[in-house]
C-alpha cells in the first residue's frame, strides 16, 4: 500500500532524509521510530504530500506520489503531531469541513462524521466546542478527523501526546481495529510500549537514514540486548561471587558493595543465577529485565541526547 | 478543486467568525467606540461640535454699551459656545480652572464701545488658559469673525450716516453752485459796463489833455521867444562896454611892446658901454610875451549872439491811461458740483471672508465624516491582520493548515477562499460602521451610499493582502501583531485617516500615495463630505485595488515559499 524507495530530503545544506526505503502493506501497522531530528516528520510530511521529497518514489495506494497527488490525498488521512483542529469550532464543525474537502456532499459528511465520532467515543460531544474539550478528547477528536472519509492509508504523528491513559487506550485500540479493517497504518511516535503493542513491523531511522527494520523481535535480536538481573544482599557479597558461572558479566561497576547487575544469555538461567546468589549472600530483593524495543532503540540510536528538533 | 476548496473555507472563514467574540467586538464595537471618542474628543478641529455642551466663555463685561452686547450675542447664538457672564477677573479665574470645558475669559473693559464709535481701537481682552491652548484658539478664530462682523456692521452705520450727509451736502452745494452762477452773471454785466465807462473816460481824458498841452505849447514858444530878445539886448550892452576896455589894453601892450623893444636897445647899449664889464652886468628881468595883436583883436571883437527859438518837444496826446487800479477779477468759473462734493464718500471696506463649500458637499463637516472611514479602515486593517495573518500562522500553528494540504485543498485556493471570506466580511464592516455613523453621529453618506461599497471593498481586498504580506513578512504570531499593528497604524495615520492628509509634510503625503488608505479616504471624502458625484470614487477605487493586488501577488508569492 504504500512504498518508499530511495527517498531523500535537504534543507539547504542539511541532509535530512538519506535513501530512505520501507513499505507498509494494506492491515500492516508499521512503527516509525527515531530520536529527535532523525526525519520521521520530515517522512510523514511526504508521504502525507505537504512536502516534496528531493529524490526517490513515494508509491501510496498504487500512485505514484510525484504524479498523482490528488489521488493520494484522496486515500489518505493525516494525524498531525499538532492538534490540526479549529478550537473556536465544534466537534462536528471540524469534521465536517474535513469531510467535505475530501469530496463528501453535505448529507454524505453528517454520516461520515457520526461514525467517525462514534469511532472515537465522541458521539455525545459533537456540538461540544473543541475548546472546551479535554486533551484526551481532542486527541480522539484529531484522530476522528483523519478518518471521516475512511482512508486506505494512515499516517499518525505521535497521536497520543499529552492524553489520558483513557483516552490512549481508545486512540489505540481505534488504530489497531483499523489495521485489522485493511488500513495500512504508518504510526510514529516515541513511546516504545504503544509500538510494540500496536505495531507489526518497525522502521528506526536515525540521521535520515534506515538504520533497522523489521518486527520488534528482530529488532531487539539486531540491538544484541541480553537479559538483566539486578541483586540486592543484605552484606555484601564476595567479591566477583559469579565467575564461575559460564556467559555471566557484571553489567556496570555496582554504585553500592550490597548491589549487583549481571547480564547473561538466556531467561532460562535465572534459577540457577538466583541459587548462586543465594549461596553468596542473603539477597533480599533482585529484578529480571527483558530485552525489549527501547533498549534496541537506545542501542541502535546511541545515548548522545538530540536536542535538535526536526525540520519539515 | 480549488473553487470548491474556496468555497468552503470562505464559509469556514463565517462560521469561525461567528465564533470569535474577540473578533466580532474588534470588528464592530471597538470602532465604534474609538470613532465615538475620537469624534466627540476632536470634532472642535472640523469646526462643529457633535454635542451640545460646546466650550465655556467666561465674559466679563465691563463696557455694557454695544460692543459687549454685540460679542455676547454672537458668542450666544455659535454653536459651540456657551457664554458664563461673571462679575469680576477672579470669578473667571475660578470657572476657567475649575471647568475643563473653559479654556479663556472674555474682559470687555469699560469705554469700549465709545472708542469704537469714535473711531478709536479698542481692545478686547482674552485671558486663556494655556493648559487649553488649542482650544482657546478655535475660540479666538470665532472672536475673530464676531469682531470682523462688528466692524463691519458699524461700518455699515456710518456708511448710511455718511451717505445721508453726503445727500445733504450735496443738496447744499447745489443751491451755493445755482447762487453762484447768479452772481456769476451779475459779474459779468458789471465787467461789461465798468470797461465801457472806462474806455469812455480814457477818451474824455485825452482830448482834454490835448487841449491843454497845445495851450501850454503856444505860452511857453512865446516865452522863450521874449526871452532869447531880451538876452540878446543886454548881451550887446555888456558887449559895448567891454570892447572899450579892451580897446584901451590893447593900446597899453602895444605900447608895451614899444617899451620893450627900446629897452632891449638900452641895453644892448650899455653893455657895450661896460665894455669888460658887461659880463657883470646881471640880466635884466624876462619881459613878458605881450598877446598878439590878432589875439587882442579878437578882444576887442564884437560879439554875436543869434537866438535859436527853442525847440519843444511834441505833445504825444495818443498815450493811454493807465489801466483802472482796481481791476475786477475774471467771473469766477461755477465749479461742477462733484467737484464740490467730497469724492471720497464712502468708508474703505473690510476684507473678509465668506465660507462656502466649493463643491456640493457641506461646508461644515460633521467630525464623524472623517472619523468613521478612518477608523472604520484603521480597524479593518488591524482585523485583516488578526484574520489573515495571524489567522494564517494559527493554522500553521494548530496544524489545520497542514490537514487541509493533505487533504487535497490547494494552497491557492485556501487562500483563496480565505481573502474572499474577509473580503466580504471587511465590506460588511464598513456597512455597518458607516450604518452605526449614520445613525449614532449624523454622518453623511453622500449623494450616493451605494457608491461607498466600491473603496470599502477595494480597501477591504487591499487590506486582507495587507494581512497576508504581513504574515509572510513576520512569519510568528509574537512578530505578525507588533509588524503588523505598527504598520497598519503607520499606513492609517500616513494614509490621512486619523486627521487630514493636508495636515502632513509634503514628503508625507507622497509616501501616502503608495498607500491605500490614502486613496480610501480619498475616495470616502469625495463623495461623503465633497459630495462629489459617485464617479469620483472610481479611480482612488483603482489605486486602492491595485494597490491590494500587488500585496496579493507577493502574499501569494511569500505563502508559497513559506506556508506550502
Amino acid at each position: 500500500m504504500v512504498q518508499v524507495t530511495g527517498l531523500g530530503k535537504s534543507f539547504g545544506a542539511r541532509r535530512v532524509l538519506d535513501q530512505v526505503s520501507f513499505s507498509v502493506q494494506p492491515g500492516e501497522l508499521v512503527g516509525l521510530l527515531g530520536p529527535n531530528g532523525a526525519g520521521k516528520t520530515t517522512t510523514l510530511s511526504i508521504l502525507a504530500t505537504v512536502l516534496a521529497p528531493d529524490e526517490g518514489t513515494v508509491r501510496i495506494a498504487g500512485f505514484d506520489l510525484a504524479r498523482e497527488r490528488t489521488a493520494i490525498r484522496a486515500r489518505l488521512g493525516l494525524v498531525p503531531q499538532s492538534l490540526a483542529l479549529y478550537p473556536s469550532l465544534t466537534a462536528l464543525e471540524n469534521l465536517v469541513l474535513f469531510a467535505r474537502l475530501r469530496g463528501a456532499n453535505a448529507h454524505q459528511a453528517r454520516r461520515l462524521c457520526a461514525e467517525a465520532l462514534d469511532e472515537v467515543g465522541l458521539a455525545d460531544h459533537a456540538q461540544r466546542t473543541v475548546g472546551l474539550l479535554s486533551g484526551g478528547m481532542k486527541r480522539r477528536l484529531n484522530l476522528a478527523c483523519a478518518l471521516v472519509h475512511q482512508p486506505q492509508v494512515l499516517l499518525l504523528d505521535e497521536p497520543t501526546v499529552g492524553v489520558d491513559p483513557q483516552s490512549r487506550e481508545r486512540i489505540l485500540n481505534t488504530v489497531k481495529e483499523l489495521g485489522h479493517s485493511g488500513t495500512a497504518v504508518l504510526y510514529c511516535t516515541h513511546y516504545m510500549d504503544e509500538v510494540e503493542r500496536v505495531c507489526n513491523r518497525v522502521v528506526l531511522i536515525d540521521h535520515g537514514r534506515v538504520v533497522a527494520a523489521g518486527t520488534v523481535a528482530e529488532l531487539v535480536g539486531l540491538a544484541g540486548g541480553r537479559p538483566r538481573i539486578e541483586l540486592y544482599f543484605q552484606t555484601p557479597p564476595p567479591s566477583r561471587w559469579y565467575l564461575e558461572l559460564s556467559r555471566v558479566s557484571e553489567l556496570t561497576p555496582s554504585p553500592s558493595p550490597n548491589h549487583t547487575v549481571l547480564e547473561f544469555d538466556s531467561l532460562t538461567r535465572v534459577h540457577e543465577l538466583l541459587r548462586r546468589a543465594q549461596a553468596a549472600g542473603s539477597v533480599l530483593e533482585f529484578s529480571v529485565h527483558s530485552p525489549n524495543l527501547s533498549d534496541a532503540f537506545m542501542a541502535l540510536t546511541g545515548h548522545r541526547l538530540r536536542d535538535e528538533h526536526e525540520s519539515g | 478543486m480549488i473553487w470548491r476548496t474556496t468555497r468552503l473555507i470562505l464559509v469556514n472563514e463565517f462560521r469561525l467568525l461567528l465564533h470569535d467574540r474577540a473578533a466580532l467586538f474588534m470588528m464592530f464595537l471597538a470602532p465604534v467606540v474609538i470613532i465615538a471618542v475620537a469624534g466627540f474628543s476632536l470634532g472642535n478641529l472640523y469646526g462643529v461640535r457633535p454635542d451640545r455642551g460646546g466650550y465655556v466663555v467666561a465674559l466679563l463685561d465691563q463696557d455694557h454699551g454695544v460692543v459687549a452686547r454685540t460679542v455676547r450675542d454672537a458668542l450666544s447664538r455659535a454653536p459651540s459656545i456657551r457664554v458664563r457672564v461673571v462679575s469680576s477677573l477672579a470669578q473667571a479665574r475660578q470657572l476657567i480652572i475649575n471647568d475643563d470645558r473653559a479654556p479663556l475669559a472674555l474682559v470687555i473693559p469699560a469705554g469700549t464701545s465709545a472708542a469704537f464709535a469714535a473711531g478709536g481701537k479698542p481692545a478686547i481682552e482674552l485671558y486663556v488658559d494655556p493648559l487649553k491652548r488649542l482650544q482657546a484658539a478655535e475660540i479666538q478664530a470665532q472672536l475673530v469673525q464676531i469682531g470682523r462682523h462688528l466692524q463691519i456692521a458699524a461700518q455699515a452705520r456710518a456708511q448710511h450716516q455718511l451717505d445721508l450727509q453726503s445727500t445733504a451736502l450735496r443738496a447744499h452745494l447745489e443751491q451755493l453752485a445755482a447762487g453762484a452762477r447768479t452772481a456769476s452773471s451779475q459779474a459779468d454785466a458789471y465787467v461789461r459796463e465798468l470797461k465801457a465807462a472806462q474806455k469812455q473816460a480814457r477818451s474824455r481824458a485825452q482830448n482834454a489833455i490835448r487841449r491843454r498841452l497845445s495851450a501850454l505849447r503856444s505860452r511857453t514858444q512865446a516865452a522863450i521867444d521874449r526871452s532869447v530878445a531880451e538876452t540878446k539886448t543886454a548881451l550887446a550892452a555888456e558887449l559895448g562896454a567891454r570892447q572899450g576896455a579892451i580897446a584901451a589894453l590893447t593900446q597899453y601892450l602895444r605900447a608895451l611892446q614899444r617899451s620893450q623893444a627900446e629897452f632891449q636897445s638900452w641895453l644892448d647899449r650899455l653893455k657895450q658901454l661896460a665894455g669888460a664889464h658887461a659880463d657883470q652886468i646881471p640880466p635884466p628881468p624876462t619881459w613878458p610875451t605881450a598877446p598878439t595883436a590878432a589875439q587882442l583883436a579878437i578882444l576887442s571883437a564884437p560879439i554875436k549872439i543869434t537866438a535859436a527859438t527853442p525847440v519843444l518837444p511834441p505833445i504825444d496826446d495818443s498815450f493811454n491811461l493807465p489801466a483802472m487800479p482796481i481791476k475786477l477779477p475774471p467771473p469766477t468759473q461755477t465749479p461742477a458740483l462733484s467737484d464740490l462734493v467730497p469724492t471720497v464718500t464712502t468708508l474703505p471696506g473690510t476684507v473678509g471672508w465668506n465660507t462656502r463649500s466649493l463643491v456640493p458637499g457641506r461646508p461644515q463637516v460633521n467630525s464623524f465624516d472623517q472619523y468613521v472611514p478612518g477608523f472604520g479602515i484603521t480597524f479593518l486593517l488591524i482585523d485583516m491582520l488578526w484574520g489573515v495573518g495571524v489567522g494564517l500562522i494559527d493554522e500553521r500553528e494548530w496544524g489545520t493548515l497542514q490537514r487541509l494540504r493533505a487533504g487535497g485543498a490547494p494552497v491557492p485556493g485556501l487562500m483563496l477562499g480565505k481573502l474572499s471570506a474577509r473580503l466580504l466580511i471587511g465590506t460588511f464592516q464598513m456597512v455597518v460602521l458607516f450604518g452605526v455613523g449614520w445613525l449614532l453621529f449624523g454622518i453623511s453618506l453622500g449623494p450616493a451610499p451605494a457608491m461607498l461599497l466600491v473603496p470599502a471593498a477595494a480597501i477591504a481586498f487591499a487590506a486582507g493582502s495587507f494581512g497576508l504580506l504581513i504574515a509572510c513578512v513576520a512569519r510568528t504570531r509574537d512578530a505578525v501583531l507588533p509588524v503588523g499593528s505598527v504598520v497598519a497604524m503607520a499606513m492609517s495615520a500616513i494614509g490621512g485617516c486619523w486627521w487630514p492628509l493636508g495636515f502632513e509634510p509634503a514628503w508625507m503625503r507622497a509616501v501616502a500615495m503608495w498607500m491605500p488608505t490614502t486613496w480610501t479616504m480619498r475616495a470616502f471624502n469625495d463623495l461623503m463630505i465633497r459630495g462629489l458625484p459617485p464617479s469620483s470614487a472610481l479611480i482612488p477605487g483603482v489605486f486602492t485595488f491595485a494597490l491590494g493586488l500587488g500585496y496579493l501577488i507577493i502574499g501569494l508569492i511569500g505563502t508559497v515559499r513559506f506556508y506550502d
